[in-house]
């Protein structure tokens, strides 16, 4: 479909709607971050940021990632807000499909995850425990920017 | 910290400006307030601790503060806090949204250079720089920044106004199978698919193709 994107992880090739998730996320951008008060902890950049991983590591990164946000990110990011909800629900119908492709890479073994990228996923969900379950996914939907920013 | 008791009506509207990601701070003045009021900057990088003072942008009587050295990894996000004062009484710290440099900034159109034959005319296309932090070093140009970076040019035939529309990737564009020794008028677009940026289209930069010499 239109905005479809081909990543290649190796020999893993997964094809994401890409412009359809970004201007999901653009639509409720303001509105989800504006609920995160907290500047001083980030989930996925700091203390060490996504754009250090070598890419050998980018396929098992994002595969644990998208496992992230459809378990732990998008199911406790309920809002008053009908509309913003409707925009969470449909990127997380995107990541769902996505993650079900990588988690079949990963079965045969064409994603394949070293120490490097267990640590660093690791780090992440530090960072996402350091928090209440509701503060911390509300944080983690309101930097999918840096997710997508750096998958691309 | 020995803060003045702050009552002063809070600056308004604190929000970035950025263009090819020259990233510069803008707010308006407090409400009900005239001449004379001083303004505080600070700014923070997303994830981080602390807010960081701006030194160039102390005690400043203008509305703006150009954060684009500070704000120049683009692969980080910001935020930034202006503070008022006027008569020893101060205003709160008032905040931007998250600036994601990467995609809220503005991208100018592209700039265009045409030549001509008798059937046809040749565009070349040049995306704009990225803000330097040195003017001496090795300037970045967006094409860079975003790879995925495409060209929307128009082509309008100025006899019959017929106009064409081309999507390219690359930055030159030949036209062929036009008519000898008729204006054509030519203007671009730069188009981002993902993050989703485009900028306007540039002016129309007009040619001549050249005439028919067997005519």
């Amino acid at each position: 479909t239109a905005g479809n994107k081909i990543f290649h992880f190796g020999p893993c090739r997964i094809s994401m709607s890409m412009t359809e998730i970004r201007s999901g996320f653009t639509a409720i951008k303001a509105n989800i971050q504006a609920r995160d008060p907290i500047r001083t902890l980030s989930i996925l950049s700091h203390p060490h940021s996504l754009h250090k991983v070598k890419s050998s590591d980018r396929c098992c990164i994002t595969y644990h990632l998208f496992n992230f946000y459809v378990d732990k990110v998008f199911k406790h990011c309920k809002t008053e807000d009908s509309y913003v909800n409707r925009k969470i629900s449909s990127i997380a119908n995107s990541f769902l499909s996505v993650k079900r492709r990588l988690g079949q890479c990963h079965e045969q073994n064409k994603c394949v995850c070293g120490q490097e990228s267990a640590e660093k996923f690791k780090q992440i969900l530090a960072n996402y425990e350091g928090l209440n379950v509701i503060s911390a996914a509300i944080k983690s939907l309101g930097e999918l920017d840096i997710l997508l920013d750096w998958m691309e | 910290s020995g803060e003045l008791y702050c009552s002063l009506p809070n600056p308004r509207n604190v929000h970035f400006e950025s263009i090819n990601m020259k990233n510069v701070l803008h707010w308006s003045a407090p409400e009900g307030t005239g001449d004379g009021v001083l303004y505080k900057v600070k700014y923070s990088v997303y994830g981080v601790g602390k807010w960081i003072r701006k030194p160039e942008c102390r005690n400043i009587n203008r509305t703006w503060c150009d954060l684009s050295r500070e704000t120049s990894d683009y692969e980080e996000q910001y935020y930034a806090t202006v503070k008022a004062f006027l008569n020893g009484m101060c205003s709160d710290w008032m905040e931007t949204t998250r600036f994601n440099p990467l995609t809220d900034t503005k991208i100018d159109p592209p700039m265009i250079s045409v030549s001509s034959t008798e059937k046809s005319i040749s565009i070349i296309l040049t995306a704009p720089e990225k803000w330097n932090r040195s003017p001496e070093g090795e300037p970045i140009s967006l094409l860079q920044v975003y790879p995925g970076l495409q060209y929307n040019v128009s082509v309008l035939n100025k006899k019959t106004k017929k106009r064409w529309f081309f999507s390219v990737s690359n930055n030159t564009l030949v036209v062929p199978w036009l008519e000898p020794g008729t204006a054509y008028c030519v203007s671009a677009q730069i188009y981002v698919t993902t993050p989703l940026l485009h900028s306007g289209f540039s002016k129309e930069y007009c040619i001549d193709t050249l005439k028919d010499k067997t005519a």
